[in-house]
């Protein structure tokens, strides 16, 4: 059969509006995630048993279930009752997941912290809440950052499942073109080579960051 | 939450779960072969063996799984290849995976002591032997634990094929939703189900550990 490329040069305009809601839900549910991973992780190393145990089930529930199941909640049982647009309940579904990952990536970081350094500033007379922002997260950061940009990837691709509760982001537009136009091996590579496109700049990012953060010796 | 309604879609949800342990259990299959393929391309001597593994982890690490099952799904039949919606989403859970545990598969590898290799040369075995017989069941050890975590993983992405029509346990969900309106129950179920089978998953992790561990 013959390949047309110009389908795609027709429907270009279509691909990057999609591709505008896939890194829209991308970035508030990164945010969310990431807030709500911080806070997850700081309870799980709280001194406090509750906090501990309420920290430590969400992250065994959310990595649990698929992330397909966790959009179904938000979308059809929160969002609902809430009056939540798809867009929202997107957000909410693919940020309550990817907060119990980054819960665990937050959490291994901070304990690869040197004790000494919890020591040191337990002697200055440091608050907890202070030597945590000033000198523990701070270092933890290094530690953090291969691990955090590789979920955060995750994060981008899985993003794509929004279209299983109607959000029509990058991949939802490419499947509604392909059906329409019956060309569906040129708008699925267009789509592929879009997303390996951001995944790619988020790899460069990463390598960035690593260096940003790379202990200066 | 209306508990009848848990017990009605209890058993129309389950019917799914031979679908969806048919899912895992063929693409971990298929994926992990693919894997120790690509892992042993990498750390061979031969270039293009190295761009080409170096390429497929690029590849299929960089686009979203459920761009891969379309694909499989609505292109492949355009050049003549037409599957089944089950074989299309072992295909693509197969090469998806296959990425990942490649990379499990190669720093398993890697992380043996040096000396093993060499130890294996001074008696002649040949490279092929050594690997079987000498590296590969050490690596084993270090592989389980990363091994297993994306086996977890894939057994939830299984979910994603109800976009392309499989009827596992995620679909069978979705008819209740447009059949009865019902919606936080068969979602609980549902989820129940899936933190079944990952919990089930990790206890075998735990098996696996132990049995690999080192006898000192």
């Amino acid at each position: 059969m013959e390949l047309d490329w110009g389908v795609v040069a027709r429907a270009w305009d279509l691909l990057i509006d999609g591709t505008w809601v896939t890194l829209q839900l991308f970035a508030w549910s990164l945010l969310l995630g990431t807030v709500l991973g911080l806070v997850l992780a700081l309870m799980r190393l709280s001194k406090h048993r509750v906090l501990r145990w309420v920290s430590l089930g969400y992250v065994w529930l959310f990595r649990g279930i698929p992330v397909l199941v966790a959009l179904f909640f938000a979308f059809f049982v929160f969002g609902r009752q809430v009056g939540l647009s798809a867009l929202q309940a997107g957000v909410l579904g693919l940020g309550t997941s990817a907060a119990a990952y980054k819960a665990e990536i937050i959490r291994a970081g901070i304990m690869s912290v040197d004790p000494g350094q919890f020591e040191a500033a337990e002697c200055l007379a440091m608050t907890r809440r202070h030597y945590m922002r000033r000198i523990i997260i701070p270092q933890g950061i290094r530690v953090m950052v291969p691990t955090y940009m590789s979920n955060t990837i995750l994060v981008l691709k899985v993003s794509s499942v929004a279209v299983a509760i109607g959000i029509v982001e990058l991949t939802g537009i490419t499947r509604q073109l392909s059906n329409s136009t019956n060309r569906p091996i040129e708008l699925f590579t267009a789509a592929a080579l879009i997303y390996l496109f951001l995944t790619t700049v988020l790899v460069v990012l990463q390598e960035f960051l690593e260096r940003r953060f790379a202990l200066k010796t | 939450m209306d508990w009848d309604v848990v017990l009605e879609s209890f058993p129309l949800i389950w019917k799914g779960a031979g679908k969806t342990v048919g899912l895992f259990a063929w693409s971990l299959a298929v994926g992990t072969v693919l894997a120790l393929a690509v892992a042993l391309m990498k750390i061979s001597s031969a270039k293009p063996l190295i761009w080409f593994a170096t390429f497929f982890s690029w590849l299929f690490r960089g686009i979203p799984l459920l761009i891969l099952l379309f694909y499989a799904f609505f292109a492949l039949p355009e050049v003549g290849w037409l599957l089944s919606p089950f074989w299309a989403a072992v295909l693509g859970l197969s090469l998806w995976t296959a990425a990942y545990q490649a990379e499990v598969i190669r720093s398993g590898i890697i992380a043996v002591d040096h000396g093993q290799t060499e130890a294996s040369d001074a008696l002649a075995m040949t490279r092929g032997h050594s690997m079987r017989r000498i590296i590969i069941p050490q690596s084993i050890r270090i592989m389980v634990p990363p091994f297993t975590s994306n086996a977890t993983t894939l057994l939830k992405q299984t979910s994603l094929a109800t976009l392309v029509t499989v009827p596992e346990m995620t679909l069978l969900t979705q008819r209740i939703f447009s059949n009865n309106f019902k919606f936080i129950e068969p979602i609980f179920v549902l989820a129940m189900i899936y933190l079944a089978m990952t919990t089930v998953l990790i206890i075998g992790q735990q098996i696996a550990e132990r049995t690999f561990r080192l006898r000192t």
